[in-house]
């Protein structure tokens, strides 16, 4: 089995996506990994509060002390497409990514209906394996 | 002569606060309206797309999943794109529009279509709704006409990338995909690269323009890289994208474009179609409704030959290397699939 050496958690500020990163940084503690925790900007994307990158940031900075991950070993990578579309394309350059993570839901997506899932959406399309962070 | 669908009610699918709303159609039609064309407008009866006209580019679940949601109450589909009760019905019609309109123009042999119908369509896919859009307006329009034998341009110039409008077509040699958008930009695809699938290599075509590109940049776009192609293509039916978005009032990204861009771009695709009765513009993108109105007058006036005071063009934005980029990466790309189908490789 190949050796995971870069996790990509996907990221929308959202508290199951807290709880996805939290997982991922807890695995990449383990294993010596590196983290991309990814975001995804849509079309509204122009809209967000000029301070979102500010905050992203913040967030991630705050999840990997309180996980004690080094932040040497997290990076953010900002991609412009709606979520699942981003998250299909881990595996490829420039995240080369042997793992991905997501949480169950993300922001306003409806528990119980598949439309809208992204979680599902990638069980289907994503060419690495999945980890799928229960909502707790 | 302007053929335009009827309007609907669709005030049912909004959301309080998103840029995608009725009053975008409104001041679409303040812009046709604008023109005083009289006797020249002939407006068709709404006409809601039926599940066999969906079902040619949407797959089955998809849209029993999309009705099932919005009759449950609708929400968020994604980060961007919301459903209300309504929206399936609207949306429906939203798509029959440029059937409807097709219709009419094939029984005229004359006119140009112009469809305002919202929920937008280009980001929509087979299975996902994306990007605000929840059918895929123009691609049932498309796939109505080459059902009939038709070979369909398609020409994109809203601000994003219509990438829902490419994989669809992207292995369809009778449509062909012609995209002028902002990169990088929602959604992440239209690289120049991105040439169609190996049943249809070069009928996609993308032009990525950088922040700040002006009028001139993408005329030189069409001109140097996309007419060509097009010329080989020989269309019978050219159908428009029309994203106004790309209008340099517009919130949502970062061209520069005026409405007397749109009428030199409206011209020029114009110039494609075969005949009369062959052109049908349909609005996607646009979300400044002053630029909207002006932009829709533009487009419609230069299509009709008619008299409108445009907004100058814009021009000496960046871009222009870009576009000799972009030509030359996909005359790259376009050598080493054909080398790849040659040998059998389809994987390439």
């Amino acid at each position: 089995m190949k050796t995971l050496t870069t996790i990509a958690v996907g990221f929308d500020g959202s508290a199951d996506a807290k709880a996805a990163v939290r997982w991922a940084f807890n695995l990449a503690a383990q294993i010596d990994a590196h983290v991309v925790v990814v975001h995804a900007v849509g079309m509204l994307g122009r809209f967000e509060d000029r301070d979102a990158a500010k905050q992203l940031e913040e967030s991630v900075r705050q999840l990997s002390d309180d996980c004690g991950l080094d932040s040497s070993r997290v990076r953010l990578h900002v991609a412009n497409g709606d979520a699942c579309s981003v998250l299909i394309r881990v595996a490829d350059d420039p995240i080369s990514a042997d793992l991905l993570v997501v949480g169950s839901r993300g922001q306003g997506k409806h528990p119980g209906l598949l439309l809208g899932s992204t979680s599902l959406e990638l069980a289907e399309h994503t060419t690495v394996p999945l980890v799928i962070v229960p909502s707790l | 002569m302007l053929v335009m669908n009827g309007r609907y009610e669709d005030a049912g699918h909004e959301e309080s606060g998103h840029p995608e709303r009725p009053d975008r159609i409104t001041a679409a039609i303040a812009g046709v309206e604008d023109l005083h064309l009289g006797d020249d407008l002939r407006a068709v009866a709404p006409h809601a797309a039926t599940r066999a006209e969906l079902a040619r580019v949407h797959e089955g679940t998809y849209l029993d999943e999309l009705g099932a949601f919005c009759y449950a109450g609708g929400g968020d589909l994604d980060e961007d794109t919301y459903a209300t009760y309504d929206s399936w019905t609207i949306a429906q019609y939203a798509a029959g529009g440029g059937l409807a309109v097709i219709e009419e123009l094939r029984r005229l042999n004359d006119g140009v279509g112009f469809i305002a119908t919202r929920p937008p369509g280009h980001h929509a896919l087979r299975d996902r709704a994306m990007g605000f859009c929840l059918l895929n307006n123009i691609a049932v329009a498309a796939a109505s006409l080459t059902e009939q034998g038709e070979r369909v341009l398609i020409v994109d110039w809203d601000v994003h990338h219509g990438n829902g409008t490419q994989a669809i077509f992207w292995d369809k040699p009778d449509v062909m995909y012609v995209s002028t958008h902002q990169s990088p930009l929602f959604p992440g695809s239209g690289a120049a690269y991105e040439i169609g699938g190996m049943a249809a290599l070069g009928r996609t075509i993308n032009i990525p323009l950088p922040p700040g590109a002006t009028g001139d940049v993408i005329r030189r776009a069409i001109d140097e890289v996309a007419t060509p192609a097009i010329a080989e293509f020989e269309p019978t039916w050219v159908l428009v994208s029309a994203g106004f978005d790309s209008h340099r009032d517009d919130p949502m990204a970062d061209l520069a474009l005026t409405g007397g861009d749109f009428a030199a771009l409206a011209r020029t695709v114009a110039g494609f179609a075969p005949g009369p009765g062959r052109l049908a513009i349909f609005l996607e993108g646009g979300y400044d409704l002053a630029a909207l109105r002006t932009s829709v007058a533009s487009t419609i006036a230069a299509v009709l030959a008619g008299a409108y005071d445009d907004e100058p063009p814009s021009s000496g934005g960046p871009g222009t290397e870009m576009v000799h980029y972009a030509q030359a990466e996909r005359l790259v790309a376009l050598r080493i699939a054909q080398e790849a189908a040659s040998k059998g490789d389809y994987s390439a």
